[in-house]
């Protein structure tokens, strides 16, 4: 559900300046929506008072999101072209840099942190890597591969400051602590043939 | 700051008044077992002082921890003395700050903290495996003899708060329950005196300002925040005290936190070493294997030694992950007890040598599944991240002080960590 709606936002804000002016920020539309969502699922118990305001407003967003053509998901597996979305998304500055076999695009998100997507050439996002002073939007840097990495995370043995994820075809690491998180997330199968696995942070 | 009372839809609790007995609350440790493996009581406990305990943590059947110690704290509605409650499995962290209740377990009803008239100020604090998402609220604290009026809070997991922002659930996995928490709350107890910290811009997605519909991320009026310098006395900084553990472990362990340094006779500062840190990340270095680590950290809050040995000398071999535990590629599984040394360096340039062991992971979850001590846990740290976590086995045998930000010992000014 939500995915549907972060997919929307990414036109939403990045290509209606007038309806996006009309909100405090992507964020807050956002969790408009989602408080929304948990009335319609949970009924009146849950949450204070969502009014009928919000409701008109769903409406709306689900009118203008039927209006708007579908794009290939953005974040890891994503088209390169989508690293674009990514950065018009999470409002940040962007700057690559082309390796040997491959792109790395770097951006530099709000909060300071810098969120990196690896890319071959006209194909595709095989990794991304975080580092900074907070937790970036991994539900937009995974892409299609966040609700496993949701699923994946609950794990035994953990503790809150490390996760070391493998599935076939996937590997999530996060690490760290308030003030600085750092972490990576990749394809092994769609890494470039030539390319070490060290390489990508 | 005004404040609107909140009531967290639970009946209020058996009233525990604030016992002046020290001891009464001071007892706790962990309400599942407070014994450790040896025999005899322990002493008894100073004022500034609280027990702490080791092991499988408040859902042992469904999340046993290990390596994770936890303490008992009494929270109150700000000055009542009959609106209290007493919590054990208080997890104790020393690379966090603030105290963090999860909502399931609090009775009380406790003030939230507004951002402004009429919006509730909501943190999403932010875990490197997940997000616990809650309203600020106002408490009185008191662990041991010390007492922190008035001091905002985090409760997580509240059910009046229960739509969580996109851009907060956008970090992964909630931790809002007991069992995904792995404990009823997290005190946290490092160098610094606020969790996001100094300016804390609405860009870093730590707190919001939540009406009825929505929420938005603000920069926020005030912040969860340590306790310790918030102390009437003892304020300068805390110390954890554990005994000596042998490989491959113990079901528990038992020790005390003891609040202040060199402020009274049972936290004099000696001849220890003192590593100062990073005064915006609380940091220091480690060198591992001809490999350096910028930002290593000694954390209390992490179940072993992490850090990421590829490309080292040393090549540790990594668990295999498993069909229902794709995690456990986490940890090292090593073919036998690996016998390693690191030197960690302080920013004042102090060193100390550290020798430390690794067994493999795997063989101790197998065959020690009751302990929840486990001196040779070890995992790996994202890839090319310069940071050696010193975690929860650096502490057992050591008494280690965190000093706050400023606050001044009789040795040196912090933030520093010192053992």
């Amino acid at each position: 559900m939500s995915r549907v709606h972060d997919k929307f936002f990414a036109h939403y804000v990045g290509h209606n300046p007038l309806m996006a002016a009309m909100r405090p920020c992507a964020i807050g539309s956002q969790s408009m929506i989602n408080r929304a969502t948990t009335r319609t699922r949970a009924g009146r118990s849950s949450g204070p008072g969502i009014g009928l305001k919000t409701d008109v407003l769903m409406g709306l967003l689900l009118l203008a999101a039927a209006l708007l053509p579908l794009k290939a998901h953005a974040g890891l597996g994503g088209p390169e072209s989508t690293v674009a979305d990514d950065v018009a998304l999470l409002q940040g500055s962007i700057k690559s840099t082309p390796r040997t076999l491959y792109q790395v695009h770097d951006i530099q998100l709000p909060s300071g942190t810098v969120l990196r997507e690896f890319a071959t050439v006209g194909g595709n996002v095989f990794a991304v890597s975080w580092s900074g002073p907070s937790m970036p939007n991994l539900r937009q840097a995974l892409g299609n591969y966040f609700a496993a990495f949701v699923a994946a995370a609950k794990t035994k043995h953990g503790d809150r400051n490390h996760l070391h994820i493998e599935q076939p075809g996937l590997v999530i690491q996060s690490s760290g602590h308030m003030r600085a998180f750092t972490g990576r997330a990749y394809l092994p199968d769609a890494i470039p043939a030539g390319v070490a696995v060290e390489e990508l942070h | 700051m005004a404040q609107s009372l909140w009531n967290f839809s639970r009946p209020c609790a058996i009233g525990l008044a604030l016992l002046s007995s020290l001891a009464a609350l001071s007892c706790g440790g962990g309400g599942n077992g407070g014994s450790s493996g040896s025999g005899g009581g322990p002493p008894p406990l100073a004022a500034n002082e609280v027990a702490v305990i080791v092991d499988s943590g408040p859902d042992p059947a469904t999340n046993a921890t290990v390596n994770t110690l936890y303490t008992t704290v009494t929270v109150c509605v700000p000055g009542s003395t009959n609106q209290c409650q007493t919590i054990d499995h208080i997890q104790v962290d020393t690379q966090s700050n603030g105290l963090r209740i999860l909502a399931s377990v609090l009775t009380l009803s406790l003030p939230v903290t507004m951002a402004s008239a009429g919006n509730s100020l909501v943190e999403c604090a932010q875990f490197a495996s997940g997000y616990s998402w809650g309203p600020v609220a106002m408490a009185d604290m008191q662990v041991s003899g010390e007492k922190a009026s008035s001091i905002p809070i985090q409760v997580i997991g509240s059910a009046n708060f229960a739509a969580v922002p996109a851009a907060c659930s956008a970090i992964g996995p909630a931790e809002d329950t007991v069992t995904a928490f792995g404990a009823n709350g997290l005190l946290g107890i490092g160098v610094f005196a606020q969790d996001c910290g100094p300016g804390c811009p609405a860009s870093s997605g730590f707190y919001y300002s939540c009406s009825q519909n929505s929420c938005v991320e603000i920069a926020p009026p005030t912040q969860v925040e340590n306790p310790v310098p918030l102390f009437a006395t003892d304020n300068n900084g805390s110390i954890i005290d554990l005994p000596s553990v042998v490989a491959p472990g113990a079901v528990t362990l038992s020790g005390s936190l003891i609040f202040g340094i060199d402020t009274q006779s049972n936290n004099a500062s000696g001849a220890e070493t003192v590593l100062t840190v990073d005064p915006g990340m609380g940091t220091f270095t480690t060198v591992f294997s001809g490999k350096s680590f910028g930002r290593s950290i000694i954390d209390s809050g992490s179940n072993g030694t992490f850090f990421d040995d590829s490309g080292s000398n040393t090549s540790i071999i990594r668990c295999s992950s498993t069909g229902t535990n794709s995690n456990s590629a986490l940890f090292y599984c090593p073919n036998g007890t690996l016998n390693l040394s690191a030197t960690l360096t302080g920013l004042n340039g102090v060193n100390f040598v550290e020798n430390f062991s690794v067994d493999n992971a795997q063989t101790l979850f197998k065959n020690y599944s009751t302990f929840s001590v486990m001196p040779t846990l070890s995992g790996t740290y994202s890839a090319s991240a310069t940071t050696f976590d010193w975690g929860l086995p650096f502490f057992y045998g050591r008494r280690i002080a965190t000093a706050i930000e400023g606050r001044t010992t009789s040795v040196a000014t912090g933030p520093y960590m010192a053992f």
